[in-house]
């Protein structure tokens, strides 16, 4: 199978030459196994437009624009767009099925790991470094995303309103969607007179 | 143990579709349910299960692998398989499926100036659900003065330096390993 033809280019891409699907499936495999924590989309931008080359930024930005936009992990969004754009949606497939089955295998030994060495002292002890180091993470995504986020008083107020509809009301995330996305939509709607509402609109 | 399976299936393709900002926006929910609503799991187990899929590489919401195996741990070794990999197909089917689909009409929409707004508002709920979540995995990580010191330890280097969280996160275990055991 290592030579699967290359197909119709009814998807546009201005790599010279689009990777075998071999190729695909190796590389998100290794993005898979490689990848860390946050910044994952920089990372495979790196490695697909910077080294590879099997796409420019021209395309890949905006597929990062829409994955961004769009509900769901934002790796796994991105495999499928360069997936589909490089080889179309067997391309998508791959991608996808490489980049999570190499860390899904991985992951479940840990948890069986987990689940059978149990509660000893030395777990115990391992894990509570491990999760008190997870909650820092955490909390430091927090900062970058708020840092991101926060553009007026209005948006403090939308941050504390979700957290309040979670934590307090305990609902569930998609109806706090429901409930806090047409607000925050409405807000930030476009506006043809920013000025006239300067102080929340600097550095939009 | 069907119905196991529907509710992983039901619980987590519902929050694939909801995972505005990335998978880490919904990790509220997916602790309601898993140790609320379904009672799959205790709260310290979420909590380690949520660490060592962060302590492991990867798209970080691997996390839906082990609610799925430990919501169908009891059933044997091959169905807390199965439940793994139903949670995960689940998580990340949905949300593929509509970047492929949206990808169509993509090049059409992309200039509108609605689309700023809608990242601009995605933003601030993003920051609350994950503000939400980052309290979830305090209350059940920081158990005394040294757990807490980590964990502002582990912030203060996130901020502010450029290290690799893996082996931030490992060198943690490690110390608490050695002085807490």
């Amino acid at each position: 199978m290592g030579n699967l033809e290359a197909p119709k280019p009814n998807w546009q891409t201005t790599a010279a030459q689009p990777p075998t699907l071999w190729e695909l499936a190796g590389l998100f495999a290794f993005i898979g196994i490689t990848s860390f924590g946050g910044g994952l989309t920089a990372y495979i931008r790196r490695l697909v437009v910077t080294q590879k080359r099997w796409l420019t930024d021209e395309e890949f930005l905006p597929g990062l624009g829409l994955v961004q936009l769009l509900p769901g992990a934002n790796v796994v969004g991105i495999s499928v767009y360069i997936g589909n754009h490089l080889r179309g949606p067997i391309g998508a497939i791959i991608a996808v099925t490489s980049i999570i089955t190499p860390p899904f295998i991985l992951v479940l030994v840990l948890g069986f790991l987990y689940f059978h060495a149990g509660t000893t002292t030395d777990t115990k002890a391992l894990l509570a470094g491990v999760t008190a180091a997870a909650c820092g993470l955490m909390a430091s995504m927090v900062f970058e995303a708020g840092q991101k986020a926060i553009t007026g008083i209005f948006d403090i107020f939308l941050i504390l309103l979700t957290f309040a509809l979670v934590r307090v009301a305990h609902l569930h995330v998609p109806y706090v969607i429901m409930i806090v996305a047409p607000l925050a939509i409405w807000w930030h709607r476009p506006r043809p007179e920013k000025q006239s509402i300067a102080k929340d609109s600097k550095g939009v | 143990m069907i119905k196991t399976y529907i509710q992983l299936a039901g619980l987590f393709s519902a929050l694939s579709l909801s995972a505005f900002g990335g998978g880490k926006v919904v990790l509220p929910s997916m602790h309601q349910a898993a140790v609320g609503e379904y009672s799959w799991m205790t709260d310290q187990q979420f909590v380690d299960l949520f660490s060592i899929s962060m302590a492991a590489p990867g798209p970080s919401m691997m996390v839906v692998s082990l609610v799925g195996l430990k919501a169908c741990l009891s059933y044997g070794f091959w169905f807390a398989i199965l439940g793994a990999l139903i949670a995960t197909v689940a998580m990340f089917l949905p949300s593929s499926l509509l970047v492929f689909i949206a990808g169509k009409w993509w090049d059409s929409w992309k200039e509108s100036p609605w689309r700023h707004s809608v990242q601009q508002a995605i933003m601030p709920i993003s920051t609350g659900l994950i503000l939400a979540a980052t309290w979830i995995i305090a209350k059940n990580s920081i158990h005394s003065i040294p757990t807490g010191i980590m964990a502002v330890v582990a912030l203060a280097l996130m901020l502010f330096t450029k290290i690799n969280p893996v082996l931030m996160m490992g060198v943690a275990g490690a110390i608490s390993w050695f002085f807490l055991r």
